[in-house]
């Protein structure tokens, strides 16, 4: 008969995966095309830092001379002694060294109140709108990267345009409709495991796959896409294994999520893999109640992990090739609420760290005094910012990605 | 009232066309995969039969009564969310009534609450009953129950919902995710319907209409005015004319193509307002019709990892380790009682990519070295194996003579293995 004891005991046997590491030839797929002539920005590459949940722009570029910013945010604001400060009239988090070490080595460019007209507060539709470039249309099919691949799909063709690390999901705006784009939980999780037998029945049998999946690997039915995707899973799979093997960062890493996944974007980007993107996230910003610790903690793995990998990159010669950028949803109301913490706002700042941007600040505090519904408004459409990216930093036409002429910003 | 008979794309398919192929896509359809003799039953019993076996309660075995209570039993007593996954599995793996099974899932997705959030064995389950209880039954009632139902009001955080302090969270969801469709309604719509909501709480780990926060005033929806309370909102989600579209869209996506057209939705609509929102024969229609059976129905809809995972074991005649199932499914995405957000899995491309690809190909290697479950000794007929876990011919592979241990894993690790 069934007890329960033995049923667990049963049902808790878990076998764990083994790891095998495979080593076979290079593929092409990830060697960059030497072409003549080509343009200073081929070489070029956009890591996006996602801070999901709605951070409070107001208490990470702090108006510390502001009344009225004390004044609505009684248990929340910082005042000048606590501050980072910038100049005369703002300063950084106090938790956010990292980046004021950035800001003063020239390295760091704040873009101060961007967001997009009509604003939407659900953190869902805000998310998407930022990850589609489209505020008006509820078209999920596609994301503002992966239209601007597609719209490169002859330059970028056989390449891996794009790469995701520790997202569950692919994030919104890197779906493409002519490439797979890749997402991966961690460097060591991304092989595949051929089990025991000899190495010549493993590169075999990982042959026959590629070939049965190399097969009109084209076209836009499901059958192609998954076609597609079976080609990159079986290739990356194999140049990462030999990525991984002897990296050594040239600074520490901060030992939390971001600072890892950050760390092995450089991996990758050091090994020269290929991609032109990389995306990565951290998230809870959605700081209703008793925001003050658990800010001071976010902001502070933003800021120690970015430091940490402009270091390491600028170690190994890459820093004037890479260009960092951050968003978040929303920004968040003016008035702290009634559990120390802010509900959804609307405008925000992003942050960029490289070497060949204007460093500094751009654009001026949204006011504290003219605001919408309680909410700061908003001046720069983060449309301009991703058209600044895609013209001046990618070197990739934005209008037809972003369905409209945005202006560019001078910021790289 | 005198029921019409369903015309056009959802007409029944000619019932001489009846095949182990057409045998093997209704099971994968219906159920999380299927075995040879499973798919040698259905295909000797008929369509007709094995409908009536898919839709009408048969009787569990002997041994599915032992276990199951003890698996819920224990759930409810280590209140550890992983163990209540696990009867879960049991239950769609093991149960006489996979369809059932299959049916509690799509509703799960449909009304998608974490326990994450909820934090309660008793409540999720109690939320799992009142979807076994009306999957197959009225989605008005499952609607109406949602509404009353323990985990949804804490996932929805329906007692911050007061008089004057109104909170939109619930109101919107009925709409947006539970029977409209973005699109359908306008913000003043929610603003309305959330007052109707008010103090519609939770007291002592039970439904307490809190009438001290409710809000008595007029409300206007959809042209009606009046004290209108939660439930006649409910009342006019379902009245709606996007409601059945919006229904009939999720039904075809699931069961049986990834992007229904227009025409599409609007006949499996129409079938949904003739049977009243009555889950069982509309069921039963859109599984005899031309249209499941049609070409483009074939191998359109990319298997889930539930349906990946359950269905390979099925295939292979494994009894797995339904712990290690369980951290496979996870790993690939869909945690059951645990979805992302509130919009649950949104499914068809977007659960591959490159990496979920990989942990795909490796299940099938783990599966195929016993890690998963005892795996019975396969037979060296490749061909066999084609018809359970493909379906279909794939060029190429035939002519390739190996270990049949080999030749399985090329077949799971193919492109058209994600298919069903």
């Amino acid at each position: 008969m069934f007890s329960r004891r033995t049923f667990l005991k049963q049902a808790g046997a878990t076998g764990t995966i083994g790891l095998a590491t495979l080593r076979t030839r290079p593929h092409d797929l990830f060697a960059r095309a030497a072409k003549a002539g080509a343009a200073d920005s081929d070489g070029r590459i956009l890591v996006l830092v996602q801070l999901a949940g709605g951070n409070d722009g107001l208490n990470t570029v702090v108006p510390y001379e502001n009344d009225i910013y004390h004044r609505q945010r009684p248990s929340l604001a910082f005042d000048k002694g606590g501050v980072l400060r910038l100049n005369g009239e703002l300063g950084l988090h106090p938790g956010m060294t990292g980046f004021k070490e950035l800001f003063d080595e020239g390295a760091l460019g704040i873009v101060q109140g961007v967001g997009y007209p009509n604003p939407n507060r659900s953190h869902f539709r805000s998310m998407d709108i930022w990850h589609t470039a489209k505020p008006d249309a509820k078209d999920k099919r596609d994301g503002w990267l992966g239209r601007a691949f597609d719209g490169m799909a002859r330059q970028l063709s056989g390449q891996v345009p794009a790469m995701a690390l520790g997202t569950d999901r692919l994030p919104l705006s890197l779906v493409s409709t002519k490439f797979a784009v890749p997402t991966v939980q961690s460097l060591k999780d991304y092989q595949l495991q051929l089990g025991k037998g000899s190495k010549v029945n493993r590169d075999k049998q990982r042959r026959r796959m590629r070939k049965l999946a190399n097969v009109q690997a084209r076209g836009s039915s499901d059958l192609g896409f998954l076609r597609r995707t079976a080609l990159t899973a079986l290739d990356t799979s194999t140049k990462i294994a030999e990525v991984i093997t002897d990296y050594k960062p040239a600074k520490p890493y901060p030992e939390n999520g971001l600072g890892q996944r950050l760390k092995s974007v450089a991996q990758l980007i050091t090994a020269d893999l290929g991609p032109r993107v990389y995306f990565v996230s951290l998230g809870g910003f959605d700081t209703h109640a008793k925001q003050k610790g658990a800010h001071a903690s976010l902001v502070n793995e933003l800021s120690s992990g970015l430091r940490a990998f402009y270091s390491d990159l600028k170690a190994h010669d890459l820093s004037k090739r890479v260009l960092t950028v951050t968003f978040s949803e929303f920004g968040r109301r003016v008035k702290e609420n009634g559990s120390l913490g802010t509900d959804h706002g609307v405008a925000g700042p992003m942050f960029l760290v490289g070497d060949t941007l204007k460093a500094g600040i751009h654009g001026k505090h949204p006011s504290l005094s003219d605001l919408d519904q309680g909410d700061l408004k908003h001046h720069t459409d983060f449309r301009r910012i991703y058209a600044t990216l895609l013209e001046n930093w990618l070197g990739w036409p934005s209008k037809a990605t972003l369905g409209g002429n945005f202006r560019t910003l001078d910021l790289v | 009232m005198e029921v019409s008979k369903p015309t056009g794309i959802l007409a029944p398919n000619d019932p001489g066309a009846w095949t182990r192929r057409e045998a093997t896509h209704l099971l994968w359809r219906a159920q999380f995969g299927a075995s040879a003799p499973e798919i040698g039953r259905a295909h000797k019993e008929g369509l007709s039969r094995t409908l009536d076996r898919l839709l009408t309660p048969q009787q569990e075995s002997g041994e599915f009564r032992t276990v199951e209570p003890l698996l819920r039993e224990t759930a409810y007593d280590t209140d550890n969310i992983r163990d209540l996954q696990a009867w879960w599995l049991y239950r769609m793996y093991y149960s006489a009534n996979p369809h059932l099974e299959k049916l509690a899932l799509f509703w799960h997705n449909h009304f998608a609450t974490s326990n994450g959030k909820v934090r309660s064995v008793p409540h999720m389950t109690a939320q799992n009953d009142l979807i076994r209880r009306e999957a197959l039954g009225s989605f008005r009632k499952l609607l109406h129950g949602m509404a009353r139902d323990v985990a949804m009001l804490i996932w929805l955080d329906s007692n911050a919902n007061r008089k004057r302090h109104a909170n939109e969270n619930f109101a919107r969801e009925v709409m947006e995710l539970f029977s409209l469709g973005e699109g359908n309604y306008t913000e003043d719509d929610i603003k309305e319907a959330a007052r109707a909501f008010t103090g519609w709480h939770v007291r002592e780990d039970e439904f307490w209409f809190n009438a001290r926060q409710h809000d008595n005033g007029t409300k206007t929806l959809f042209g009606k005015s009046g004290n209108l309370d939660g439930g006649e909102i409910i009342d006019l989600c379902l009245g709606h004319k996007a409601c059945p579209r919006f229904l009939a869209f999720k039904l075809l996506r699931t069961f049986v193509l990834d992007q229904p057209t227009e025409a599409q939705v609007t006949a499996l609509a129409a079938r949904i307002r003739e049977h009243d929102f009555s889950m069982q024969p509309v069921m039963r229609e859109l599984f005899s019709s031309r249209l499941f059976f049609g070409a483009e129905a074939r191998h359109a809809i990319i298997k889930s990892p539930l349906e990946l995972v359950l269905g390979a074991c099925r295939a292979l005649e494994v009894r797995p380790n339904l712990r290690v199932v369980n951290r496979i499914t996870g790993q690939l995405g869909q945690a059951i009682l645990e979805p992302p957000t509130v919009k649950g899995w949104e499914g068809g491309r977007l659960w591959i990519n490159s990496a979920s690809l990989l942990q795909r190909d490796n299940f099938a290697m783990a599966l195929l070295e016993g890690k998963v479950g005892v795996l019975p000794k396969l037979e060296g007929n490749a061909a066999h194996y084609r018809g359970t876990l493909l379906a279909r011919e794939v060029a190429g592979l035939d002519g390739i003579k190996d270990d049949p241990r080999r030749v399985v894993h090329l077949m799971m690790t193919l492109p058209e293995f994600q298919q069903t």
